[in-house]
């Protein structure tokens, strides 16, 4: 009996127990750059767009602690922070993410590379 | 557990016109109480924060939808309490808000609440109706072996998805004077002080551990109940709510919270679609999600209905019969489970022991209420006379949870003679909280009842 449940402990947590506890991405949208709690400045990345390349999806990001260069998936949320206009956030595109521009980006866990689970990109006035 | 309503407490006739001369009387004293002091602590000032920050927002605060005075949750016979100018209901009377922000139909009739947990991009077709659980016993509920679940799918934080972190998801969610969500003009986010407060607080409601089942309990029928509960064979409950907590534990050791894909979304017939209302199926953790919700404690299920995620079910009865029914035993938890057992049965369960394990549900619900009881009457008794305004509200507090064991026990049809306590205990607190100089005698008398109560539950350990 033991055993059984034993391995139905394996198989739930195969099932759902392993979930990767995460942050909510929904209303994630709505928090400025840098004001994301616990995470920013702490667990994401917020710098300048040093470079672009939409062909590699790849952006490189300057941060006061280097360059650091991060991929870009399909799952991918870009977000484009309006808040320093009093305007409504918005989803973006690749297209948005402009050098020079500043960013805030956190990582997907658990990828062998740098691969961005979000960027927020400010849009300026 | 119902709003009380304080008039009621200290009757009519000759006792109020008594207690309004010496109100007058003694009015002179009140210069004697002690000013409401500025909330000193974390968790005092996560209570004040709680109850009364708007964050500039449309009006609500977390304690709309967790009110103090109905176990930190919503359902419909609350609702039906409340002013049409409450600010639950703000979609009803602020024209910004009048559409994509609320079903107020729904909100009524069920105790749900709008949420956009997969995107903002369509308002009017991504978006799923769910209840509020209550926010007791979260030290014990909210940790897992992968990190913090909070909120229904155990995804409801942004941020770090901590429990802290949640504040903000919710203000942006909820608290929003229009559907722009811009930060400094439709809300304010919740500052890193007020976040750790908020935590705090949260943290410090409801039991700060979990039982140690079995309990010694008296009754034919709960003492049964509790059997099949632990049963791994039968009633299999303790394995995904390990303690009746939140918490699994499938014999290798506790592994904390744990999200399943129970086939709650696959009952048929309800409520919420029965009425035609617009009402998308909720795809649980994750964006897109994955099907799967969080496990909630047990201990205080009886009177926090309705139940489930999507306030599917409304009595505790109903909610072990879901367990019981196709739903559940098709579902992916369900094949796991049976695929365990020696007969290949997933969970089986006859009338009687459905109302069984209730019984038992409903009875550690009262002792629960009756340990909260205890604890606001003894702190309500050590108040002095220029304290007695915080005592009066100990008592309030005293009561609302009396009225909630009266009624998980009356509801079943359990233990007659505690409940015979209890209304008593209600009683003596009732007047104790009226009553200028004999609130701690009165005080005294309702923590013996409460006792006497919790012997005719349980025996003594």
């Amino acid at each position: 009996m033991l055993k059984r449940y034993l391995r139905l402990a394996i198989v739930i947590v195969l099932l759902g127990g392993a979930l990767e506890a995460s942050g909510q991405q929904a209303t994630e949208m709505f928090i400025p750059i840098g004001q994301s709690p616990g995470l920013s400045g702490k667990g994401s990345l917020i710098g300048t767009l040093e470079s672009v390349d939409p062909g590699k999806r790849m952006v490189t990001i300057s941060s006061s602690s280097g360059a650091q260069t991060v991929g870009i998936t399909d799952r991918t949320l870009i977000w484009l922070d309006r808040s320093q206009q009093k305007q409504p956030n918005q989803n973006g595109a690749i297209n948005d993410l402009q050098k020079g521009r500043k960013v805030e980006v956190k990582l997907r866990k658990g990828e062998p590379k740098a691969v961005a689970e979000w960027i927020k990109v400010q849009v300026s006035p | 557990m119902r709003r009380p309503n304080p008039s009621h407490w200290c009757g009519s006739g000759p006792p109020l016109a008594v207690l309004c001369a010496l109100v007058g009387a003694l009015s002179a004293l009140a210069a004697c109480e002690a000013p409401s002091s500025p909330p000193s602590d974390l968790v005092s000032k996560g209570r004040e924060i709680f109850f009364n920050e708007t964050f500039k927002g449309n009006g609500r605060t977390c304690g709309t939808c967790h009110p103090a005075q109905n176990n930190l949750a919503l359902d419909p016979a609350f609702i039906a309490t409340l002013p049409p100018t409450d600010p639950l209901f703000v979609a009803e009377f602020n024209p910004d808000l009048k559409k994509n922000f609320e079903n107020p139909k729904l909100m009524r009739q069920f105790g749900l609440i709008l949420e956009n947990l997969d995107g903002f991009g369509d308002l009017e077709n991504m978006f799923v109706m769910r209840g509020v659980p209550h926010v007791l016993a979260m030290r014990t509920s909210v940790n897992s072996n992968q990190g913090p679940r909070t909120g229904w799918s155990g995804d409801g934080a942004p941020g770090d998805g901590s429990l802290r972190s949640f504040a903000t998801g919710a203000v942006i969610q909820h608290f929003t004077k229009t559907l722009n969500r811009v930060a400094g003009v439709d809300f304010r986010l919740p500052t890193e002080e007020e976040l750790d407060a908020i935590e705090a607080f949260t943290l410090s409601l409801g039991r700060q551990q979990d039982l140690t089942l079995p309990l010694r309990l008296k009754g034919t029928v709960p003492k049964r109940g509790q059997e099949i509960f632990l049963d791994n064979r039968l009633g299999k409950c303790n394995l995904c709510h390990s303690n009746a907590g939140a918490t699994a534990n499938f014999g290798g050791g506790n592994i904390g919270n744990a999200n399943f894909n129970t086939g709650v979304e696959n009952l048929p017939d309800q409520p919420a679609d029965l009425t035609g209302e617009r009402n998308p199926p909720d795809d649980g953790f994750g964006r897109p999600g994955d099907g799967t919700f969080n496990t909630p404690p047990l201990v205080e299920a009886a009177d926090t209905g309705p139940f489930f995620h999507n306030n599917a079910i409304e009595t505790i009865e109903g909610a072990v019969a879901f367990y019981d029914g196709e739903a559940f035993n098709n579902s992916p938890a369900g094949r796991v489970l049976a695929a365990a057992d020696p007969n290949q049965v997933g969970i089986e369960l006859d009338g009687t022991q459905i109302v069984a394990i209730a019984a038992f549900l409903r009875v550690i619900n009262a002792l629960e209420n009756i340990r909260q009881s205890l604890e606001l009457l003894e702190s309500s008794a050590e108040k002095d006379f220029a304290r007695r305004k915080e005592a009066r509200e100990l008592l309030k507090r005293a009561v609302s949870e009396t009225q909630d064991s009266i009624k998980v026990l009356d509801g079943g049809g359990l233990h007659p003679a505690a409940v015979a306590h209890l209304q008593k205990a209600k009683e003596l607190a009732e007047k104790a909280a009226c009553s200028f100089f004999r609130r701690h005698d009165l005080t005294q008398q309702a923590i013996d009842e409460q006792r006497n109560a919790r012997a005719q539950l349980i025996e003594a350990s």
